[in-house]
């Protein structure tokens, strides 16, 4: 339970860096335990995700205020996460043979998330893995249900189209 | 419907999010166009992929740090500021989100304290009453444990036969996997001065608890559902026996599952 998981899930997949995650996690911890006498019979999950993504949306800023450019490092550690994620992933499969196939689509599944724009990721985070409704994504990334269902839907055809791509040069470069 | 149109729609028609007329026209387009009727399960496989692969779980390491850090702001509250009823108010809560930061630390038993610490406080306060309070309780608990269930199968068959002679009173277990609510296990709880069987089912991601008990003389009731702390309450009787949902689900879905039982 504890909806940690959830929160850093969220904040992982928007910041892209464990220890940025992290930190942006306890961050909204703290300003949630602050805030928690004015929560009024609502969820608490969405309510926490909401701080979380807050939290998150103003260290994108301030990154990018930092530097203009795309740096190395997120490339880099883009790179590091994917491979500790299979890791993870792969640390309780079954058998071998299945191990090396879920292995490399998860690669090309994570390198496609993270090609996302942020307000791809959040919608594709939130409905996929967090399996929240329309509604409730609704709610958190403060957008009406409409925008969140085109939003989604943009995202959804872009993924796949990045999955593709990839899948495509892994076969390339295979022959 | 234009191909255009329907990829436009598909990610919705496969979340269930569309109205019917929507769906009806999505359905019949997708009967005939391949192409269409491709990408929707190509969406289902990157779905599942992602729920198998995605999801990024927080380190154990980030859960007692974050614990720490609750316990320097707490120590920081400016207390004097506060009105005492808002503080009582406060207090209660605390307590609950340092059970949520620490869980993943091990600390369940300390938790499960400061839990029951924080519920004495609002039995104080008179906020909610007493079988609410302990089937929450319960809920909660049940949420701290590495596992809700003592037993833990999604076949009726294996979990039934577990609680004979474990209680006075067989709970009903039922299959609803193909109505949205897949079997998580069963097991014992104590609610109300007595040894309960609980029920463990899920939704999605959503743990709901049903805790039953025959009270063979009160009347058949609605569903009436309350609202705890984010938590949904939902309790009910028919044919002699007394009902308790509880789950973080929304209140529709939890009146779809009382329902199904």
């Amino acid at each position: 339970m504890a909806h940690l998981d959830a929160a850093h899930n969220l904040a992982f997949h928007l910041l892209r860096e464990r220890a940025d995650a992290q930190d942006a996690v306890q961050d909204a911890y703290v300003r949630a335990y602050r805030a928690f006498a004015q929560l009024q019979g609502e969820d608490i999950k969405p309510w926490l995700l909401t701080i979380v993504r807050n939290v998150c949306y103003r260290r994108l800023q301030e990154r990018r205020r930092m530097s203009n450019v795309i740096s190395l490092d997120e490339t880099l550690s883009t790179r590091a996460g994917a491979a500790s994620i299979e890791a993870e992933c792969t640390a309780n499969t079954p058998s071998p043979e299945q191990n090396a196939i879920r292995a490399s689509d998860a690669t090309v599944l994570t390198q496609a998330l993270a090609a996302l724009p942020p307000a791809f990721r959040e919608v594709i985070v939130l409905r996929e893995l967090e399996e929240l409704s329309y509604r409730e994504v609704a709610d958190i990334v403060g957008a009406p249900i409409g925008t969140v269902m085109s939003r989604l839907s943009r995202a959804r055809a872009e993924l796949r189209a990045l999955m593709m791509k990839l899948l495509a040069q892994d076969n390339n470069n295979a022959m | 419907m234009q191909c255009d149109r329907v990829q436009e729609l598909l990610g919705a028609y496969g979340d269930g999010e569309l109205s019917g007329d929507e769906r009806r026209s999505m359905s019949t387009h997708l009967e005939s166009c391949k192409a269409c009727g491709d990408i929707l399960a190509d969406y289902g496989r990157i779905g599942r992929a992602l729920k198998r692969h995605g999801r990024v779980c927080a380190p154990p390491v980030l859960a007692a740090r974050i614990g720490a850090a609750l316990d320097q702001i707490e120590s920081e509250l400016p207390s004097a500021v506060l009105q005492p009823a808002r503080r009582f108010a406060l207090a209660g809560r605390v307590f609950d989100m340092r059970g949520f930061a620490r869980r993943a630390a091990s600390l369940a038993a300390a938790c499960f304290i400061g839990a029951l610490a924080a519920w004495n406080f609002v039995d104080a306060a008179g906020q909610s009453d007493r079988m609410e309070r302990d089937v929450l309780n319960a809920h909660m608990r049940s949420l701290l444990q590495e596992s809700p269930v003592q037993v833990a199968s999604n076949d009726k068959h294996n979990v039934q036969p577990w609680f004979a002679g474990r209680t006075d009173f067989a709970p009903a277990v039922k299959d609803l996997a193909e109505d949205g609510f897949p079997l998580v296990g069963g097991r014992l709880d104590y609610v109300a001065d007595r040894r309960v069987g609980v029920v463990v089912y899920k939704r999605g991601l959503h743990m709901i608890n049903v805790f039953m008990w025959p009270s063979p003389s009160s009347a058949d009731s609605a569903p009436r559902i309350v609202t705890r702390k984010g938590y949904n309450l939902l309790s009910w009787s028919r044919s002699g026996v007394s009902y308790w949902a509880a789950s973080d689900l929304n209140s529709e879905e939890m009146r779809t599952l009382s329902r199904l039982l």
